[in-house]
């Protein structure tokens, strides 16, 4: 199914060229806030990416708050529009979730497979955590 | 100066509407015609299995497997052919001797330098053995009178070329020293053979492996040399085609080198390396040394004269990689963007954890030449890491 923000972020990038495409994810990373330095723990980092990736979730109001971080700038700006997408929304809303907008903006079939394996392991661990809300 | 880029097909193809600038030379290199065709050509033509059949094809693949062996060992300066084994790889070779050795190794030591690759790091692991690291200074030159050899030490191992920094290391003065301790030195030349004349005589080895894929031939294929003491050491793999005879309560074994050879081995890429050898022999070692030195310090002098780059490594002699970053730019930010501006790097950690933690840094951009680099490639880099800075200011 087809969601806004997702959409919108395909339009955002639609007729980009890659390196203005890698402006524009930078230009998201600088706006993300950063983790508190104390959440960036070896438990709450994310194996499988060559940039070190951090996450951190609590619920709120049967909301899951989803706080992640890189030390990279392009995983950055792919994470900050991940954001985007699933944070802040019921664990059962996040699994029904189809993210095609990957796909669509040419992330993940231009990307390295180091690197769509980096997001894979990404959007795993944030829907392992929404299935154990749910159960 | 010599174009060598003509000469292979792949270089002429555009990525992201750019030429490409391929400097991803220490993971794998570019293939020439020639080796194409002498791979295409032997499956077109003479594709059998080797010293097994009567019939005609399988003379023909055999002889041509064997010429290759015959032109590895001229290559490298072996005693004998004999002393030629063709393996899977430099990982695959490596683990061939720590399987071999292992009940010399178990609970014992092997030396290693500062800058190993994780693929001779770890067969020695598991084979029981634990490492010790040969003392380096601060640029990463090893310092061969530091070398501490005791009763346990039953091998060193060390690698010619840093696949990291393009350091060259002492292995000639590591060998004599080893040598009045009557140990056994490996080296890996993984990243040395396509660059440099080398005679294991010279250097004075017992064991020296390397692939065929990083010195333009077929990947799937290496080579491990063992000098003529070594040559009763037990195979790491038992199967067809190593074996005199087999009763299931004892086999005796054929001699080297297809002792060490069970199963089909990759009959063409011993071949391709055969052909590889022919190609870079045709131009000569030292012309391609020479080549190769004055394109690799024309793009380290520009590296080391541009601000707000981190040069990783200075020995005494070099080649090959450079490693670098820009100052607080991640490796692979920076490495993405060359991509897209059409030059191929590698970025990461490159297998050699343990320099990278000596280096201080998680990981490295690595810029890695070969022969049919250009002052023009070195160019584009420079520009490319303009252009990165540009884009994370």
């Amino acid at each position: 199914m087809r969601d806004a923000v997702q959409d919108e972020i395909i339009a955002q990038f639609d007729g980009l060229e890659w390196l203005d495409k890698y402006g524009l994810l930078i230009s998201f990373a600088k706006e993300l806030e950063p983790m508190d330095e104390s959440f960036r723990t070896e438990e709450n980092s994310i194996s499988g990416c060559q940039s070190k990736v951090w996450i951190r979730t609590y619920e709120e109001d049967g909301r899951l708050i989803i706080d992640l971080d890189s030390d990279a700038m392009i995983t950055k700006g792919i994470i900050a529009l991940l954001l985007r997408v699933v944070n802040n929304r019921s664990p059962q809303e996040i699994l029904d979730l189809d993210l095609y907008f990957i796909d669509e903006i040419g992330l993940k079939s231009n990307l390295s497979p180091a690197r769509a394996d980096g997001l894979a392991s990404i959007i795993r661990r944030i829907m392992k955590v929404a299935e154990e809300k749910v159960n | 100066m010599t174009d060598f880029k003509k000469d292979f097909p792949i270089l002429e193809k555009e990525v992201y509407g750019k030429r490409l600038v391929y400097l991803d030379n220490a993971a794998t290199s570019q293939k020439p015609g020639c080796v194409l065709n002498t791979i295409s050509d032997y499956y077109r033509s003479d594709n059998s299995n080797i010293h097994r059949g009567v019939h005609y094809l399988s003379e023909v693949s055999s002889e041509k497997y064997e010429k290759a062996r015959d032109k590895v060992s001229k290559f490298i300066g072996a005693g004998e052919p004999a002393e030629v084994t063709f393996t899977a790889g430099t990982t695959d070779s490596i683990n061939q001797v720590a399987c071999s050795l292992k009940s010399i190794l178990k609970g014992n030591e092997v030396l290693v330098s500062g800058v190993e690759h994780h693929s001779n790091i770890v067969p020695w692991q598991l084979a029981g053995a634990k490492l010790r690291e040969i003392p380096m200074d601060e640029g990463c030159n090893m310092l061969p009178h530091s070398i501490e050899i005791t009763d346990k030490t039953k091998l060193i191992a060390i690698s010619h070329v840093s696949n990291v920094l393009g350091s060259v290391n002492p292995v000639k003065e590591v060998t004599e020293i080893a040598k009045e301790h009557d140990v056994p030195v490996l080296v890996d030349a993984a990243q040395s053979i396509q660059h440099m004349p080398i005679d294991v005589q010279d250097i004075g080895c017992d064991f020296l492996v390397f692939s065929g894929h990083k010195m333009y031939a077929s990947t799937g294929v290496g080579v491990l040399y063992t000098s003529e003491r070594f040559s009763g050491i037990i195979p790491a793999r038992g199967g067809g085609g190593m074996v005199d005879r087999v009763t299931l309560e004892e086999t005796t074994y054929l001699p080297p080198p297809l002792r060490y050879e069970a199963g089909t081995p990759h009959i063409a890429g011993a071949i391709s390396i055969g052909a590889a050898i022919d190609y870079m022999q045709n131009i000569g070692m030292k012309r391609i040394r020479k080549h190769e030195h004055e394109i690799y310090s024309y793009a380290r002098d520009k590296l080391l004269a541009t601000d707000g780059v981190t040069v990783y490594g200075n020995t005494d002699e070099m080649c090959g990689s450079i490693s670098f970053n820009l100052d607080d730019i991640h490796h692979y930010d920076t490495g993405l963007i060359l991509d897209k501006m059409g030059i191929a790097v590698r970025t990461g950690h490159h297998c050699a954890q343990p320099l990278m933690r000596t280096l201080g840094t998680e990981g490295t951009v690595r810029a890695s030449f070969a022969l049919y680099n250009t002052k023009e490639d070195a160019d584009r880099l420079m520009e490319g890491i303009e252009k990165v800075r540009m884009m994370y200011a």
